[in-house]
């Protein structure tokens, strides 16, 4: 580790150290997406910006090809590496405990792992801010070892972190989408499921109700009688 | 040719007697409601477990190192294997919520009173295996909430006197939970289901001695009993279809609902998860065992619980027939322990302190106390309804019926 680094690494976590008792804020409320734009544009940002620290290791470079990402940018982001590769962070895991105390959490499952999901990561990343010494603090997550990477706390005007808000909804669409990439097909093919039971259910209650109807009969017989 | 083969069979094995015997004249009452359904409905989830179980097996890796990667390799990988982990994973809360509703339905109408105390009794046992079953495949993701959670109720068993400490190690076959305990533990869940699948035949062995219970508490005669096939195959199936939409739901829709956020963090023994919670299963009984103050009387108090339900048969002094329906001290009494059930969930699923430690205590010393007081409360209710001298008109209709065609049946046994 070369001396700028260990010196980022040292305020980070003096910064992080000293503002352990900043106040939780609630998540922001937010509707996520994860539609096919959303997440190729999150897929972008993650790659090529949260991917310096955290790994995504459950995902394969050739799972960004299903989600429509071109081949000209997956081989910039992939380099040399394999398309069965899977998508790891650019520092490894003992330089980044070197550097941090701790190892960035993968990515894979960050939005299923958290309570919020989505909009935990959503309000993570919006959620920095300066406080009166000068440091950089988080809403969420007060004494966050993460530096604020997309600049929110330091965004010079309205536009500027409208952007912000922009990426970091992205973010959060790719990562919903990286937790669970079948959930699509999932909630699709649940749709018809459902309408067959519908439809399987229905007929079953009028196959019930004409076994029954000589029973039905007696019985209202009965308590007439009665 | 069919008839052949049949004829074939039979001289071999009583297939044609035993259809007759279990399903096409097996009587069952004709005014079984719905809530009759939720037998079926076990044996349904059972297989369905069980099924589930064999295909994620062939897919999972029982090892500490590998366990939490393997099930991320059935949902990304194998070809549905969402799915299948899907229909596991919420089959398991489906399957309770099923029990209990069942139990809740033999506690209602009685079904537990003579002559089907061991009909009841298998199922408790039943009951205590289905828990063990899913304490342990629990643990089988390795995920934080598993290994927190192993580690809490193994450690629990350290309470039993003099021998606590060896028995906490023979269970996870370590000092702490790890690799060992995974793979017992795997073992196991895939040993319980079967011997599960065992003791649902002598469940039912039990059913067709004693026959079903009905709402009316009546045992009826031949008249009102109805053969199972095809009234009630084409019953339970339609309840089958319902459940099922239900179900899948859950399954297509929201299946992390029964899947704590905590439990996709892998396994981590140096940090514990900032707040331990069982399934939402577990929740009373955990609540109860937080409610005691001391460990040991704690955990006897949570063994208690679930064991208590066998006594209901000698608790319950009652000989009113029929359930709760025609017992009005016993229906309060009902319900007012399946709303102190649901206040014991509540506090089970909330760190303990303050007003829900207080509410715990009361809920747990209500739950004990139900079971004390029936005794008394349903030879009470026995003296008020004698005093009253009839029985509600149903009932009463029920057994001049009965006497009715008693008599009849006699007389022309008289002629013959």
């Amino acid at each position: 580790m070369n001396g700028p680094q260990r010196w980022l690494a040292g305020a980070l976590l003096l910064a992080g150290s000293t503002c352990g008792h900043a106040e939780t804020l609630p998540l922001a409320d937010v509707t996520l997406s994860s539609d096919a734009d959303t997440v190729r544009r999150g897929a972008e940002t993650v790659v090529t910006v949260c991917m310096n620290c955290h790994s995504l290791k459950y995902i394969k470079y050739r799972d960004l090809l299903n989600i429509g990402i071109d081949r000209d940018s997956l081989n910039l982001w992939k380099g040399d590496k394999d398309l069965n590769a899977p998508l790891l962070s650019l520092t490894p895991a003992d330089m980044a405990r070197a550097s941090y105390g701790k190892v960035p959490p993968d990515l894979s499952l960050i939005t299923a792992a958290r309570e919020g999901g989505g909009r935990y990561v959503y309000s993570i990343l919006t959620g920095f801010y300066t406080d009166k010494d000068g440091n950089t603090n988080n809403h969420i997550f007060p004494g966050i070892v993460m530096p604020d990477i997309l600049g929110y706390s330091f965004a010079g005007n309205k536009e500027e972190q409208h952007q912000i808000e922009q990426t970091a909804a992205d973010v959060a669409g790719f990562l919903l989408w990286a937790a669970e990439p079948t959930a699509g097909f999932r909630i699709k093919l649940g749709s018809a499921v459902i309408l067959y039971l519908v439809i399987l259910t229905a007929l079953l209650y009028l196959w019930k109700r004409r076994i029954w109807k000589e029973v039905d009969h007696d019985i209202e017989n009965s308590i007439r009688e009665s | 040719m069919r008839k052949h083969l049949r004829q074939w069979i039979d001289t071999r094995f009583p297939l044609t007697r035993f259809v007759k015997h279990e399903l096409t004249e097996y009587p069952t009452p004709r005014n079984l409601n719905f809530l009759w359904n939720f037998g079926f409905l076990a044996g349904f989830m059972l297989v369905l477990q069980i099924a589930t179980g064999v295909f994620l097996t062939m897919h999972y890796k029982p090892d500490a190192s590998e366990a939490f990667d393997s099930v991320q390799h059935i949902m990304r990988e194998v070809n549905y294997g969402w799915l299948i982990r899907y229909l596991h994973s919420t089959g398991a809360s489906a399957f309770f919520a099923v029990i209990f509703i069942h139990m809740a339905r033999t506690l209602y109408y009685g079904s537990y009173r003579v002559p089907r105390e061991l009909l009841w009794w298998s199922g408790q046992v039943l009951l205590i295996m289905l828990m063990a079953t899913a304490f342990m495949g629990y643990l089988l993701p390795w995920g934080q909430m598993s290994y927190w959670g192993a580690q809490v109720i193994t450690s629990l068993f350290g309470a039993t006197p003099l021998i606590g400490d060896q028995i906490v190690i023979w269970l996870r076959g370590d000092f702490s939970v790890g690799d060992a305990t995974l793979t017992r533990f795997f073992s196991l869940h895939y040993l319980f289901p079967f011997l599960i699948l065992m003791l649902v035949v002598i469940h039912l062995v039990a059913l067709h001695t004693v026959k079903s219970s009905n709402p009316s508490g009546i045992t009826l005669h031949a008249k009102e009993n109805i053969p199972f096939h095809p009234y009630f195959t084409i019953k339970d199936f339609f309840g089958l279809g319902v459940f099922l939409i239900i179900f899948c739901a859950f399954v297509f829709f929201k299946p992390e609902f029964f899947i704590e956020p905590d439990n996709n963090i892998p396994a981590n023994p140096l940090q514990t998860p900032k707040h331990i919670v069982p399934e939402w299963y577990f929740l009373p009984f955990y609540a109860i065992l937080r409610s005691i103050p001391d460990k040991l009387g704690g955990v006897i108090a949570m063994t208690l619980s679930i064991l208590v339900f066998t006594a209901m048969p000698f608790l319950d002094r009652c000989k009113v027939p029929g359930g709760a329906h025609y017992r009005p001290v016993y229906r309060v009494m009902f319900f007012v322990f399946i709303v102190d059930v649901l206040v014991l969930g509540y506090v089970g699923a909330n760190p303990p302190g303050g007003m829900l430690t207080t509410a715990g205590e009361i809920a747990t010393f209500i739950y004990f106390a139900l079971f004390i007081i029936l005794p008394f409360t349903s030879q009470w209710e026995n003296r008020l309804l004698a005093r009253k001298k009839d029985l509600p008109e149903e009932a009463l209709r029920l057994v001049r019926e009965e006497v009715m065609e008693q008599y009849i049946d006699s007389s022309q046994e008289d002629k013959q």
